[in-house]
């Protein structure tokens, strides 16, 4: 066998399968405002339904600043995104542009932190479910699941013993998602279009009713837990993927070069402004310390908006429409939890069990069964708190690498045909490896232990099977290892 | 052996007798076409209604009956007959009737308002189909033909009832006398998959999905060939949508399309397999359902 150093080192050959079949190219006809929306459509909702909660009580009233700070980081990134997706247009994001760019070692280690990402928040964004669920049911029939079979029986942060068993609802949120994914179901470009309204709506009449009880004086001492700033930041920043969808749509555009930054540009305008006016409409609503109490943890802004109006059927509105929405985030990231899977192991790293389609579905029922198992347990058994900030971890990580590979890439080859590239090179990658570093090593110590086993746990499964079956020790011909780039997936 | 017609009294459509006719031409076996009228009243009511009931039943029969002769007419020198039965229930009695006189096939016709060429279910073929232990064949609506069976084609899917359903098809196919023909669909939906980040994602999925589908097609020549089949046409039928799918393999005149239901189980005879429906619905040639293979 290889050297284990030399293995770590070496690097993905960059083959494509230049075979479209005939009528496949894509029509470039996606103009800056539609990639601008689309930006905004994939990004908005992941986050910002349960991210309050999480961050004022890190950063109080100066969490505007945090919002941001995670703004430019993800803008940065998606620039970065953007480029590489351009030069090397292959499946696998940001995994394999490590293993093309870096070699096996920086790809297993992105590849561990993908999977972390992804699979995490899917588990996250389903607790969070679960509570505006609840919250929901509470509204509309005045009872509630008691909180044995919706709460984890995990402690959170605080130590707190939360009295309940298992997190009902999340897991059986994963599973309804699961059965979606198997019989080949993804979200259309229309659903997507009234899943954005629907959150849009929301999130525009929960702005209106915070801004009609604005108190100034809850922004008083603005820069108090200014050290918390960061790492406030860190755990926002989750509510930013999604952003780099622009990037993967730059095949579509009529001209990447100039579209591709506007469109950026102008989603991440429109998304920031939005989530930092639901921020000021909260933090203008409810003092900051009410921020960090359960009850603000499970459903905040429908919490918020009930205290505000004194009407429950403003609360019911918002937590129809974050149980709407969020669902449809969750079977998106389930989907591409699963898929970035089916790319690992399309390399050997992990059994090529995860490469089986079912003959009935066309859909890896065997990848997307085990990915869901594993997320749904870690949905029903672990509390929120500590899965927000590992989100934000493994998607830092992935991004300052990509911004690594970038600078790379132009280095080693400076022949490839990138129909977008950044601006301002070298200083865009070097700023989004800075913030985005800068960013991660204010998360808290037990992210980082999180994190770090689990990345540990990643490199022995490597040194035990995926150094020994990696697609690039045995294969033969260069059919195995060349990326499909057919762009039916985006018609 | 015989084909069995169900045939509608006042039925204005012959595709049936002319898909039973294309079966006899290639395997020649006397032709049924027996027209189930309503069953009267049990007890005899005051007013003679029910006796009226009956003579009015009895009546339909024989003119229905008499349609199905003239339409034997059409294809001479086979040899067929035209009976009517009562009964309560139209599939039940084509069922019973089926064993009674010998059929290996039941053969209908489509429903009254589908397009012309297009196959459709009826309430009562629908039930047919779901809960016959013998293959029912479905000719498309105002079908006519003057060929034999000349080519088979399954439908073939790699799991345990695709592969039933290919050696039963198999054995169709040697019988009929006819070539067989393997198709593997692989219908994939048209979408922008809003993830983010996961370009090419469903790309490579349906990439290795037509590489396993092929490789499954691979097997089945060899098994195929095994049985004594070797003249077999194989190919992969895509498309975004069913009707893309299936129009993308070439059909012509002579041949029939075979699909199995998805299984005998009680609970799921309620439903004709998700693909084997969709098949039905978009096939433009008649369609075999072989009750328990495939789905």
């Amino acid at each position: 066998m290889m050297p284990l150093g030399q293995q770590l080192a070496r690097r993905k050959p960059i083959v494509f399968q230049r075979q479209h079949r005939e009528g496949e190219e894509l029509a470039r006809n996606l103009g800056t405002f539609q990639l601008m929306m689309f930006g905004v459509g994939a990004t908005i909702g992941t986050g910002i339904f349960f991210v309050l909660s999480e961050a004022i009580p890190l950063a109080g009233p100066a969490v505007i600043i945090s919002f941001l700070l995670a703004a430019l980081a993800a803008g940065l990134s998606a620039l970065c995104y953007a480029e590489m997706a351009s030069a090397i247009p292959v499946s696998g994001s940001s995994y394999s542009f490590s293993y093309h760019a870096l070699g096996e070692g920086a790809a297993v280690l992105v590849g561990g932190c993908v999977l972390l990402e992804y699979g995490v928040a899917v588990s996250a964004v389903a607790v969070g479910w679960s509570g505006y669920f609840n919250e929901l049911l509470g509204h509309l029939f005045g009872w509630q699941l008691p909180p044995e079979l919706s709460h984890s029986f995990v402690p959170g942060d605080d130590g707190v013993a939360t009295g309940g068993i298992v997190n009902l609802p999340a897991i059986v949120l994963v599973i309804m998602c699961m059965l979606l994914l198997i019989r080949g179901a993804s979200e259309s470009a229309t659903i997507n279009a009234i899943m954005v309204l629907i959150k849009l709506g929301v999130l525009t009449m929960f702005i209106v009713i915070g801004f009609s009880a604005f108190q100034a004086d809850h922004f008083d001492n603005f820069f108090g837990q200014a050290a918390g700033i960061s790492g406030a930041a860190g755990v926002i920043f989750f509510s930013f993927i999604g952003l780099d969808a622009v990037a993967t749509a730059s095949e579509e555009v009529k001209n990447p070069q100039k579209a591709i930054p506007r469109a950026l540009l102008g989603a991440l305008a429109i998304v920031t402004g939005f989530y930092v006016l639901v921020c000021i409409a909260g933090l203008a609503a409810q003092p900051v310390a009410w921020f960090g109490t359960p009850e603000a943890g499970e459903a905040g802004l429908a919490k918020i908006m009930e205290l505000v109006t004194g009407m429950p059927i403003w609360a019911t509105i918002l937590s129809a429409g974050a149980v709407i929405s969020v669902f449809s985030v969750t079977l998106v990231t389930l989907y591409g939890q699963t898929r970035i899977l089916f790319s690992i192991s399309r390399d050997g790293m992990v059994s090529k069990k995860f490469l089986q389609v079912s003959p009935k579905y066309g859909t890896p029922v065997f990848n997307t069964v085990v990915v869901s198992i594993l997320v749904a347990l870690v949905a029903g058994f672990v509390p929120s708190d500590y899965l927000w900030d590992s989100v934000s971890f493994g998607t830092l990580v992935a991004f300052s690498v990509v911004a690594l590979s970038l600078m790379v890439l132009r280095r080693r080859n400076p022949e490839l045909e990138r129909p977008f590239k950044v601006p301002f090179y070298p200083v865009v990658p070097i700023l989004t490896i800075v913030v985005c570093v800068y960013v991660l090593t204010s998360l808290r110590p037990i992210t980082w232990v999180i994190c770090v086993s689990w990345l540990a746990l990643v490199f022995v499964f490597y040194l035990l099977y995926g150094r020994r079956h990696a697609t690039l020790s045995h294969y033969v011909s260069e059919e195995e290892i060349s990326e499909p780039i057919h762009p039916e997936d985006e018609r | 052996m015989s084909y069995l017609v169900g045939y509608g009294p006042r039925n204005d459509d012959r595709s049936a007798i002319e898909l039973a006719f294309q079966l006899a031409r290639s395997r020649p076996e006397p032709v049924i076409a027996l027209s189930v009228v309503p069953r009267g009243w049990g007890t005899p009511a005051a007013a003679g209604t029910d006796r009226e009931y009956e003579l009015w039943a009895a009546e339909e029969g024989r003119q229905s009956a008499e349609l199905a002769r003239a339409d034997f007419a059409e294809h001479p020198g086979l040899e067929a007959e035209a009976a009517w039965v009562v009964g309560r229930s139209v599939p039940a009695t084509l069922m019973e009737e089926a064993a009674a006189r010998d059929a290996w096939i039941i053969v209908v016709g489509s429903a009254e308002d589908a397009e012309p060429g297009r196959v459709r279910l009826t309430s009562k073929t629908d039930r047919l189909v779901h809960s016959s232990t013998l293959p029912v064949a479905i000719a498309p609506r105002s079908y006519r033909t003057t060929s034999g069976v000349e080519r088979v084609t399954v439908g073939f899917r790699d799991d345990d009832a695709g592969w039933s359903l290919l050696d039963r098809v198999a054995e169709l196919s040697r019988t009929e006398g006819a070539r067989l023909r393997v198709v593997t669909f692989l219908v994939t939906p048209a979408r922008r998959p809003v993830t983010n980040s996961v370009s090419h994602s469903e790309t490579q999925v349906i990439d290795l999905w037509s590489v396993q589908a092929a490789a499954a097609q691979t097997e089945a020549r060899e098994h195929l060939a095994a049985l004594g089949l070797d003249d077999v046409e194989f190919a992969l039928a895509t498309g975004p949508d069913w009707p893309t799918a299936v129009s993308s393999v070439a059909w012509e005149d002579g041949d029939i399309m075979v699909v199995g239901s998805s299984s005998t189980h009680r609970l799921a005879q309620v439903f004709l397999g998700s693909s084997a429906s969709k098949i039905v619905r978009n096939s433009p040639v008649p369609v075999v359902v072989v009750p328990g293979a495939g789905g």
